[in-house]
């Protein structure tokens, strides 16, 4: 065990609550400044509305905070919860923690969802949630000893800095030699000096002997997290089967876990092999399909993409067991062992990468024209002992390296570093430079939005420019897709609550692909069906992989294929399995409805959550530069004569990409309307009364939100 | 003979995985297989020959994000 001098701020002794049918009704009070630490009731109605999970998260945030609030002040609160099934170790993506707070990006509600133990074992130990506010003096951990029966508040000065150093001496520590016991939350130096930061979420993988991690990237939650002064969460938990979750009927909740399971099994090997390659497979795949964001999102491939694809990561993964929670049989959660980094403070020394997966790979690699393995690494492993957003590192380097190449920003700027797209030592320094707040980093950390800001206003760069060519929507970093092409996908990530990520909806392959959706009612019935199923593994503790990215071989024969029917009869069985609550899948719907349309009125609670938050950037929509145009001139000039009726003869590029752009941008506000109209939302984006009643949120305070701004 | 899926199928002189998919009745729903443990995407498909006693598994693309 690793001594350390610990001070004991605060203790609570308490008596563990069992869980009942998946919930243990009742939540911890952490609040920082006034050293307390407390436990709540989840009432029935709290619980029948808000599902748990995401939904448990975004009722305490909205009871922390106000609408003034920003994010750093004391009363904005981080989060964490898993779900009624969270824990569940045969059914596999069972271990999910959903993690909310007000972001520094946004200014509005963030949620991420994460792997590793952590939410389990806080339900295990008799919290269904946890909600930190306040701010503490710093060396802060908080310690959730479920067997114990013990919270303490401590404070342990002269703790390792990086995430990866922490978590080992945490575990170490705490574990009483029981490692896989133990999970720790933590963030690192780059949270604190950015806002781009993540929380890395442990797990020991007992085979591997070594602490693994997942992170809760988006939106700057662990850049919260480093401004509450606090260093880390730690959970301690032991036995988990079958029962722990107490499940209604415990006999339907084998059947259909052996079901999902056993299919795993026998079709993955068959199809995306997620359990030997994870995510990689579909790097050549979006390549293929002009998809794959390279130069900062101008073009969908490259020809270096093979080198850092599939064939790449297949050698490189060590083999094993990769589930991040127990029993999952996807297990897509790989790493790279005795990688040995070439820059910074583990220069020289064997390290272990949690990753990367495709999104790493997109973001730090072909976006920033960088098509080499060993260096997207070196970024990720870098990212996550920092504590920052492979995803918000990625597309915000590749929006400075694109201003650096046309001259919107220079040497002068970046403090002498080429930033051209390519240039592998430098997008790794500019990473250690963001961790340590340093140098053009400190700029660069901020996001691309304040970025935009900052190059305008002191750098004399064209602000329209960079309005069109940075990657960002209410104030977050796109995640790794092209969209230009998918109106469908437009909507997934300029409609999605808090921002360009895809867990909402991922449309790309049935929209431009497929063609499934041929039609604005079509695309809007899929941007309201897709994002609520997709909401409901949030609130239910579970991971959406093993839904769509394993399929049955007859799902090609249903009537709706693209939301996998069979699957997600199984998710109905098994919620009603552990909750004893009987579901329907378009009760899975309704569920999430209520929670999302509370989470669009939360962002209006904050100031945003309406029409003119829902915008793009026009790099997202169509080519903003002729190159752009060229590259794909013949879609573009097929696009305005036959779609539009437009005579190009004679034109020269420049006219036709402001010819297609008025097209595509008026399209995107058809779709909005045709989506709003959907989701029973008024022309402004905003929920109606009658949406919120049918849903069961009307409550007084978001009643009064929505009247605030004219909805009665 | 060729494999797909669990299915035989005769081999013939040319076969490309598009000419492949063409003879299958679900074939056009498809924008990606795996040929002898290869990911094609259906940009190749014209292009990929198919060799005599060739694995060829019909991946179903609507998974990702
Ligand atoms: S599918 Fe992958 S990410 Fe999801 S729970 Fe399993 S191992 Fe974790």
């Amino acid at each position: 065990m690793t001594t350390m001098k610990t001070t004991t701020l605060k203790t609570l002794a308490y008596q563990r609550r069992d869980v009942d049918k998946g919930y243990t009704n009742q939540y911890l009070d952490v609040d920082l400044s006034a050293g307390t630490i407390s436990v709540g009731t989840v009432e029935e109605k709290i619980k029948k509305t808000f599902i748990g999970g995401k939904g448990f998260d975004l009722w305490l945030l909205w009871d922390a905070v106000k609408g003034e609030n920003k994010w750093d002040d004391p009363r904005n609160a981080v989060c964490i919860s898993s779900g009624p099934m969270g824990g569940t170790p045969a059914y596999p993506g069972s271990g999910k923690s959903i993690v909310t707070s007000i972001s520094p990006l946004t200014g509005s509600v963030i949620d991420s969802n994460v792997g590793g133990y952590f939410g389990p074992y806080l339900k295990f130990s008799g919290f269904d949630a946890l909600r930190i506010t306040g701010k503490a003096q710093g060396d802060t951990v908080v310690v959730i000893d479920g067997i114990e029966e013990k919270i303490e508040i401590l404070q342990i000065p002269g703790l390792p800095e990086d995430a990866y150093a922490l978590s080992d001496v945490l575990t170490d520590h705490f574990s009483q030699g029981k490692k896989v016991g133990i999970s720790v939350i933590s963030a690192g130096p780059g949270a604190a000096n950015t806002r781009i930061g993540c929380l890395n979420f442990s797990w020991y993988d007992n085979a591997r002997k070594r602490v693994r991690y997942k992170q809760a990237g988006r939106g700057g939650i662990g850049t919260v997290f480093a401004d509450k002064g606090i260093r880390a969460v730690v959970a301690r938990w032991e036995q988990v089967s079958l029962k722990t979750n107490n499940p209604a009927d415990l006999e339907a909740l084998k059947a259909v876990a052996r079901c999902h399971s056993r299919e795993i099994v026998e079709l993955d090997p068959k199809q995306n092999e997620m359990a030997r390659l994870g995510t990689v497979h579909l790097v050549p795949i979006m390549n293929d399909f002009d998809l794959l964001p390279t130069h900062n999102f101008q073009y969908g491939s490259h020809p270096g993409a093979s080198l850092i694809g599939r064939e790449a990561f297949e050698k490189l993964f060590d083999p094993g067991y990769d589930g991040c929670w127990k029993g999952c049989t996807v297990a897509c959660a790989h790493g790279v062992k005795d990688f040995v980094p070439y820059t910074g403070k583990y220069k020289g020394k064997k390290v272990f990468v949690d990753g990367p997966e495709y999104e790493t790979i997109a973001g730090c690699g072909s976006n920033l024209g960088i098509f080499d393995p060993f260096t997207i690494l070196e970024i990720n492993f870098y990212c996550d002992a920092y504590g920052l957003d492979t995803i918000s590192v990625g597309t915000g380097i590749a929006f400075v390296m694109e201003c650096f190449e046309r001259g919107l920003i220079n040497t002068n700027h970046t403090g002498g570093m080429d930033l051209s797209f390519g240039n592998r030592v430098n997008a790794l320094e500019l990473v250690h430079q963001m961790a340590a707040g340093k140098g053009f980093g400190a700029i660069a950390g901020q996001g691309i939005r304040r970025m935009k800001g900052i190059f305008a206003d002191q750098f004399g760069a064209d602000p329209a420019m960079l309005q069109d060519i940075g990657m960002e929507s209410k104030g977050l970093e796109f995640s790794e897709y092209m969209t230009k092409e998918s109106l469908a996908q437009q909507g997934g990530y300029g409609l999605a609550l808090k921002g360009p990520q895809h867990d909402e909806a991922w449309l790309i392959f049935l929209d431009m692909v497929h063609n499934f959706m041929p039609t604005f009612e079509q695309k809007a019935e899929a941007l309201h069906w897709f994002p609520m199923f997709r909401t409901w593994f949030g609130l239910c503790g579970l991971c959406k992989l093993p839904w769509n990215d394993i399929v049955p071989e007859d799902n090609k024969d249903t009537l709706e294929p693209a939301k996998v029917m069979k699957h997600v009869n199984w998710y109905a069985d098994y919620y009603t399995a552990v909750t004893g609550n009987p579901a329907t899948p378009e009760d899975l719907i309704t569920m999430s409805e209520a929670v999302y349309n509370f989470q669009r009125i939360f962002n209006l609670k904050m100031g945003y959550g309406t029409r003119d938050h829902d915008t793009l950037p026009y790099r997202a929509v169509g080519p903003v530069t002729v190159e752009e145009y060229e590259s794909r001139q013949d879609r573009y000039d097929t696009e305005l004569k036959e779609k539009y009726s437009i005579d190009i003869t004679g034109k020269d590029t420049a006219w036709k990409v402001a010819a297609l752009r008025k097209r595509r941008e008026a399209q995107y506000e058809t779709l909005k309307d045709a989506v709003y109209e959907r989701r029973g939302w008024t022309a402004d984006g905003i929920p109606t009364v009658a949406t919120v009643k049918r849903l069961g949120i009307d409550f007084p305070e978001v009643m009064a939100v929505l009247a605030k701004n004219g909805v009665k | 003979m060729i494999t797909v899926g669990d299915q035989e199928l005769p081999w013939q002189e040319g076969l490309t995985v598009a000419t492949l998919l063409a003879r299958l009745k679900d074939g056009h729903i498809y924008a990606v297989v795996k040929l002898d443990g290869r990911l094609v995407s259906r940009p190749h498909f014209n292009i990929t020959p198919v060799p005599d006693g060739a694995r060829v598994t019909l991946i179903p693309m609507i998974a990702g994000g």
